[in-house]
């Protein structure tokens, strides 16, 4: 109790290293902890850490790959953390994501001949109205009969595994790609670059404006207050006449739509079509740097950009040491239990 | 007489049951004493991998179930300490677990087998025709003829519902569930409850994941799970809550899965993919059923500390 009560008079710097300080902690702890894993499995530890944290910064390729990566990732991190902010667990990001590139290769091919400025908004708000048409069941039926949606949404990320298939391999397929494969977007719904060598698409501008709005719905307007209220106590909210399922409903709906758009920018930015398994967990990984921002979407792009540079790092050490890639996912998970854990050590 | 069709169906049906009934049984036993697991899928893909490589390694099929089991018994002492001493939100440190089952599976079958251009094998379970009950026409080769696991989960389950409903232990674990402060005041241990029915319960978990490579495919895969991880959570809601529901239940989802599997093979002009929706698509309308009539244990999802005698 002192020590909250303490806390406003303390100067930001001292504020934010309180808050930096456990992550910090458990950042160090989960790399020791599995560098001793590492070390026990004779690889060269401190090779391998290394081409982990420094592979995006060695090269502009390797930066430029991170900021590909960072897109998706922040945006399925909101996915999450929105209806996380009114206490609903979005576990189907990835399903949403899917279906959204679904839509928006859809519209992509079959408007191919339209010019830029009409086919990619419209490629876009494909992605985003598809994947939030892909959580209004789960959405509905919380809304109507109160049904988890942890499982609701899990359950549609199957269903999109299927539907994604039989798009790339019955409907819109590409019979020279080797793999399931539609055929290419028309030019005018793919995403300008800005930089040519290494290739970076404009779909970062996005994902910042995103992160920027998403901030200020959550943090500076009444609706988002609404939203956070129903979060932290659903049932005082109703009593000060918060619609809380009608919360839970629009959470969820805007989760999606930003899942679905992430889907969009990567058959509009990165692949120029829609390739099955596109969607390599990104859900899972939006969902580790939701938790580990503790749904605080102001960090959000932060801890985005730092498991972006993990990720990144960790494709570059299973390909010059061998080391299965799945070891930074370990890391990732240690990270977000010792973040866990620092806040049950606080607590006390 | 023997082999028709029908029955061979059925066989197959009672193979698809096990992986669903000890998931979500164990899902269940852990439920009762107000745990809410949701690291299936991760824990479940931890004992296909952990029992695949014990199978392997130690060529013996019952070494692989004991390691998964142990595996699935770790992960259950951290869901129980992290929630019970720890007071951590469930979902969240749920979740957590469900991504380093995840990523642990993955590693420790690409470290201990290397990269090999064909997957290591090993054998699939036996059947273990029962003498006499296994002669008895169409009834016989349906139940008396399978492997061990599929008389271990039925008798499971027959046992849980004994233990819960017939045993003073029962009456104490229910009461856990449903009114911890109440069980903790008649000198009920809470956290001795919660701590060895989530050790129990993720054990059946690790188990059934051991059970795919063990009879289905004889390797272990990425993503061998497909999903049942999270399929029995809902079939646990379906289930009631009850061991003889989840019983009955389990049966409605392996009909499902092996319906689905059967008509991809006969071609009746639908894609295999809408087929393959089937088993989810058709859980989550029966959840819709389910979450009507099913109350929960009063207590799911949420921790108990003793020191304020309220629900954290």
């Amino acid at each position: 109790m002192h020590e909250t009560q303490a806390l406003p008079q303390q100067s930001p710097l001292a504020n934010a290293a309180r808050t930096l300080v456990p992550y910090v902690v458990a950042v160090l702890a989960a790399f020791a902890a599995v560098g001793i894993l590492l070390a026990l499995m004779g690889f060269d530890v401190l090779q391998a850490y290394s081409t982990i944290l420094f592979t995006s910064f060695r090269t502009p390729n390797g930066f430029v790959q991170t900021l590909i990566k960072w897109v998706p990732l922040v945006l399925q991190a909101f996915a999450f953390t929105i209806p996380l902010a009114a206490g609903k667990f979005n576990i189907g990001g990835e399903g949403q994501m899917i279906v959204g590139g679904i839509g928006a290769a859809a519209v992509g091919i079959l408007f191919f001949d339209l010019p830029l400025p009409l086919l990619l908004p419209l490629v876009l708000l494909a992605g985003m109205i598809f994947g939030a048409l892909w959580v209004l069941g789960p959405a509905w039926l919380l809304f109507r009969f109160g049904i988890n949606e942890i499982l609701t949404t899990v359950l549609m990320n199957f269903v999109a595994f299927q539907l994604i298939d039989f798009v790339a391999t019955q409907i819109w397929p590409d019979p020279v790609a080797g793999h399931p494969t539609t055929v290419p977007i028309g030019v005018g719904g793919e995403l300008p670059l800005l930089l040519s060598r290494p290739p970076l698409h404009s779909g970062i501008l996005i994902a910042i404006l995103v992160s920027v709005l998403v901030y200020l719905y959550t943090d500076h307007t009444s609706a988002g207050y609404e939203l956070i209220a129903t979060g932290a106590n659903p049932r005082a909210s109703r009593v000060f006449g918060i619609s809380v399922r009608q919360m839970f409903f629009t959470s969820l709906l805007l989760g999606g739509a930003i899942a679905g758009l992430a889907g969009a920018i990567e058959v509009a930015g990165v692949h120029g079509r829609l390739i099955e398994g596109f969607h390599s967990n990104f859900l899972l990984l939006g969902i580790i740097i939701g938790l580990i921002a503790k749904g605080n979407n102001a960090a959000v792009p932060f801890v985005a950009l730092f498991i972006a540079i993990l990720e990144v790092g960790a494709s570059a050490m299973q390909r010059t040491m061998a080391i299965p890639g799945e070891m930074v996912f370990i890391v990732e998970a240690l990270i977000l239990i010792f973040v866990l854990l620092t806040d049950v050590v606080r607590r006390r | 007489m023997a082999d028709t069709p029908l029955i061979n169906l059925a066989s197959l049906v009672m193979l698809a049951v096990v992986p669903y009934l000890l998931a979500s049984q164990g899902t269940m036993l852990a439920g009762r004493t107000g745990l809410f697991i949701v690291s299936q899928e991760g824990i479940m893909l931890v004992g296909a991998s952990v029992g695949f490589l014990g199978a392997y390694l130690f060529d013996s099929l019952a070494v692989g179930m004991a390691l998964a089991m142990l595996a699935g018994g770790l992960f259950g002492l951290a869901l129980a300490y992290f929630t019970t001493d720890l007071k951590m939100d469930q979902f969240v440190i749920g979740l957590a677990l469900f991504f380093l089952g995840l990523g642990l599976s993955s590693l420790l079958f690409k470290v201990v087998v290397g990269v090999t251009l064909k997957p290591p094998i090993i054998p699939t379970l036996q059947r273990l025709p029962i003498p006499l009950l296994s002669n008895i026409p169409v009834l016989g080769p349906i139940l008396f003829n399978q492997n061990i696991l599929v008389y271990f989960s039925v008798v499971l389950s027959l046992f849980l519902y004994y233990l819960l409903y017939r045993t003073s232990i029962g009456l104490s674990l229910r009461a856990v569930g449903e009114n911890p402060k109440a069980a903790d005041s008649l000198g009920v241990n809470v956290r001795r409850y919660r701590y060895s029915t989530a050790v129990i319960g993720c054990m059946l978990m690790g188990l059934a994941g051991a059970y795919l490579p063990m009879v289905y495919t004889g390797t272990y895969t990425d993503g061998i799970v497909r999903g049942r991880g999270w399929l029995a959570i809902a079939l646990t809601f379906f289930g009631g809550w009850t061991p003889q529901g989840i019983l009955l239940g389990s049966f409605f989802f392996a009909i499902v899965d092996i319906l689905a599997l059967r008509l991809q093979v006969t071609d009746i002009g639908i894609p295999h993919q809408f087929l393959r929706m089937l088993p989810y698509l058709a859980t989550i309308v029966v959840m819709i059923f389910a979450f009507r009539r099913v109350r929960a244990p009063a207590f799911l999802g949420q921790n108990y500390d003793r020191e304020s005698r309220t629900a954290s």
